[in-house]
């Protein structure tokens, strides 16, 4: 007879993430998501150089246009997020999940945390992935960039999108399906959020806006936000969003 | 050995479970019988904190679900469906769940062979059909070896065999000390399978005792069971 | 006919159509009003030509968004049922029982899908202008005869977005690749708009056509498309995406 064994918290933890990082591996869309922002990154990245080099009123900077398609790519980052939360909703997996883990605070800072260490290299090499292409592609035609100032908006890249993800999936906890929590998450990041970015000087405050001042930075704008203070900002959402989350996730009959 | 202790389930106005006690004792198959909406399913939510109860107790070994410090080894649970997602691969759903309990891979082999799903293991679940959905949901139950069954419904879907299959499969687990509870709408199956029986009627419990003594004074389990769940005593009208 | 009514039946018991009606109303009235709001400013110091010759019909563009929600989840609903309970019914295999010729069933859905987008269309068009106004008073743009065809464009407009979502949603059967992709690209700067940066045949993408029936002065356009070609542009790609979808839908397993 199995006996109650007790088993430490950390060593818990621990199976949980290792739990959670499988799921991930062996979900299609996962890596489906992943490899299409990747691919679709260098098309565009690629598109903009090309419309770049074509740009006479200005040196085409590497780092500026290899990074410029990001804000679209984001989109694929958004979808992972709600992609990993909701597809416990399907098939009947979360009871799945809730037998084996039941600690519900546990297993979803495991999930959340197993999605990190899968976005943040995967953000990494699609941004460093375009600045390359465009780098190359442009070759001296670029406007000089210095290295640390470009590893410093990788990072911030990089971060921007891993929190963006982390966002989406506590949207996913909290609207378990798929198409309603996409429908609300793009649509804020993609219309809502450029449109109150254009009407009101407090918008810098805002996931999205804050977000961007971690890497793509507005020298001419006195009152936009440092790279830090804006990591700070999103970092406070990104929070603010997990708690919420975690709150509903904890009482909910599943 | 499970013990549900007054509990009480409310959802919204509607009172789903009001204050029902029993318990599945070690060493024997318990049988859980009602009809459709009697509040079954979610006396077993809650007994596996997938539900919160609004008044009362559900708890296994002396302690709610959520306490227990390794959830697979003492209690497996299948409930409808296989609880996978469609596109992973069976054998990948058992990783991850032995993942979270720090299982080898060796036991997912060990159970995918136990429930016969070893051929059929690197399909996605979505392939699987209804009773391939069962065995994988049993094979995921059976994976910490657990002191505790909980089985819903185990074979709707299965065939002949994958019947004859967890009847002893069931009555092993029982010989050896532990604890099944199971529910089924096939009369005629649980009959041979259970020793104790309990019948819940909207949200109460209506029957709690031996196979014996649910039965007896009328005959057969099914008869019992009609005249305990419905007013005319389950005679057809003409 | 009954498949048709059978369809719209189906589609006003998603709650992700009420919710794409929603939006579809709100967005371009909200955005429409705080625009007018901000001209109102600039008109009062003096800038008379703050009116603009596209006033409304922009702003109508973004609620697109709407019309494109309701393409996806018409066709998605029926494959993909995610819920706590397992099983996860398709329930195309019911709609395929009920309907047996699939050509019908396809038909009668986007029938039922061009049908609410119209309608969806049309109010957000008056709800819209209403809003302008409302807040702008005797400086809001007259809408005399020339504005009829506009705003049958803007109609046009949408229920094409909505079949060409529907479309794509027939080829991928989930919903959350063509809803990514087209809100995305209904957003300030779509990746259509960016591409014709790049080469003036982008100028002939569905939506970059499309918008032709409606707006009137499109920045730094190269090429002049005539409101009725764009439409009939549009129509061709929509056509032929519906005319694969068919194609695939009735050899493909359910």
């Amino acid at each position: 007879m199995s006996a109650e064994v007790a088993r430490p918290h950390s060593r818990e933890f621990v199976q949980a993430l290792a739990a959670e990082l499988s799921k991930l591996w062996s979900l299609p869309a996962v890596w489906l998501t992943l490899g299409g922002s990747l691919i679709l990154n260098l098309v565009l990245a690629a598109a903009f150089v090309s419309a770049g080099l074509q740009d006479l009123t200005g040196t085409p900077n590497a780092l500026d246009i290899g990074l410029a398609s990001i804000s679209y790519i984001q989109a694929g980052y958004i979808v992972l997020g709600i992609v990993a939360s909701c597809s416990e909703y399907t098939g009947g997996q979360i009871r799945t999940t809730l037998t084996a883990m039941p600690r519900r605070s546990l297993q979803l800072i495991a999930a959340h945390l197993a999605l990190m260490i899968v976005v943040v290299p995967a953000a990494l090499i699609t941004a460093t992935s375009g600045v390359l292409l465009a780098a190359i592609a442009l070759g001296d035609a670029s406007a000089p960039v210095e290295l640390g100032s470009t590893v410093g908006i990788l990072a911030g890249v990089t971060g921007y999108l891993g929190l963006t993800t982390l966002i989406s999936a506590s949207f996913g906890v909290l609207l378990r399906r798929t198409l309603p929590a996409a429908i609300v998450v793009l649509g804020y990041y993609f219309i809502a959020g450029p449109l109150l970015r254009e009407q009101t000087a407090h918008a810098k405050y805002l996931p999205d806006t804050a977000g961007l001042a971690m890497w793509f930075p507005q020298p001419g704008d006195a009152s936009a936000l440092s790279p830090v203070h804006g990591a700070t900002v999103l970092v406070a959402w990104t929070l603010g969003a997990f708690v919420v989350a975690l709150a509903v996730y904890r009482k909910r009959d599943t | 050995m499970l013990t549900i202790h007054r509990l009480v389930k409310r959802r919204g106005s509607r009172t789903i479970l009001s204050g029902i006690s029993f318990q599945a004792r070690s060493g024997r198959v318990t049988g859980f019988l009602g009809p459709n909406g009697a509040g079954k399913s979610s006396t077993l939510r809650i007994l596996l904190g997938l539900d919160s109860a609004t008044s009362g107790e559900a708890l296994i070994n002396g302690v709610p679900y959520a306490r227990l410090r390794n959830p697979l080894a003492t209690v497996g649970a299948l409930l409808d469906g296989s609880g996978a997602h469609r596109a992973r691969t069976g054998r990948a759903h058992l990783n991850w769940i032995a993942r979270s309990a720090g299982l080898p891979r060796s036991r997912v082999d060990e159970v995918l062979a136990i429930v016969g799903l070893t051929d059929a293991a690197s399909q996605r679940v979505g392939s699987y059909s209804l009773g391939m959905g069962r065995r994988l949901g049993l094979a995921a139950a059976l994976l910490g070896d657990p002191e505790v069954l909980i089985l819903d419904e185990p074979v709707n879907g299965l065939d002949p065999e994958g019947i004859r299959w967890i009847r002893t499969l069931v009555r092993e687990r029982a010989a050896t000390g532990r604890t099944v509870l199971l529910s089924s709408h096939l009369m005629g199956e649980l009959a041979e399978t259970v020793d104790d029986v309990i019948v819940i009627n909207q949200g109460r419990i209506v029957a709690d005792g031996t196979l014996a003594e649910v039965i007896d004074g009328h005959g057969t389990l099914e008869n019992a069971f009609f005249a305990l769940t419905t007013p005319n005593g389950g005679r057809v009208a003409q | 006919m009954r498949a048709i009514t059978a369809e719209l039946s189906k589609l006003f018991s998603l709650l992700s159509v009420w919710v794409a009606l929603a939006i579809g109303m709100i967005v371009p009235t909200a955005i429409a009003a705080l625009n007018s709001v901000s001209t109102r400013k600039e008109i009062a110091l003096g800038d008379h030509t703050a009116v603009g010759i596209d006033m409304g019909y922009q702003e109508l563009a973004f609620g697109v968004i709407g019309a494109i929600i309701i393409g996806v989840v018409a066709i998605s609903h029926e494959y993909f049922a995610e819920s706590g309970e397992s099983g996860g019914g398709r329930q195309i295999t019911t709609s395929l029982i009920a309907i047996p010729s699939r050509l019908r069933f396809l038909f009668a859905k986007a029938t039922a899908v061009a049908m609410v987008s119209a309608v969806l269309a049309s109010a957000a068009a008056i709800a819209t202008m209403a809003a302008i106004r409302i807040v702008l008073g005797e400086h809001a743009p007259e809408i005399g005869s020339e504005d009829v065809p506009r705003l049958a464009g803007i109609v046009c407009y949408w229920v094409l977005t909505a079949l060409l979502a529907f479309g794509i949603t027939v080829l991928t059967r989930h919903g959350i690749v063509p809803l990514a992709i087209l809100i995305v690209n209904t957003s300030v700067v779509t990746v259509t708009y960016l591409l014709t940066r790049l080469t003036s045949l982008a100028y002939y993408f569905p939506d970059m056509a499309g918008i032709r029936m409606f707006i009137r002065n499109l920045e730094d356009s190269t090429v002049e498309i005539a409101p009725l070609v764009g439409g009939l542009v549009m129509t061709a790609w929509v056509a032929a995406l519906l005319i694969i979808a068919a194609i695939v839908f009735c050899r493909r397993d359910a």
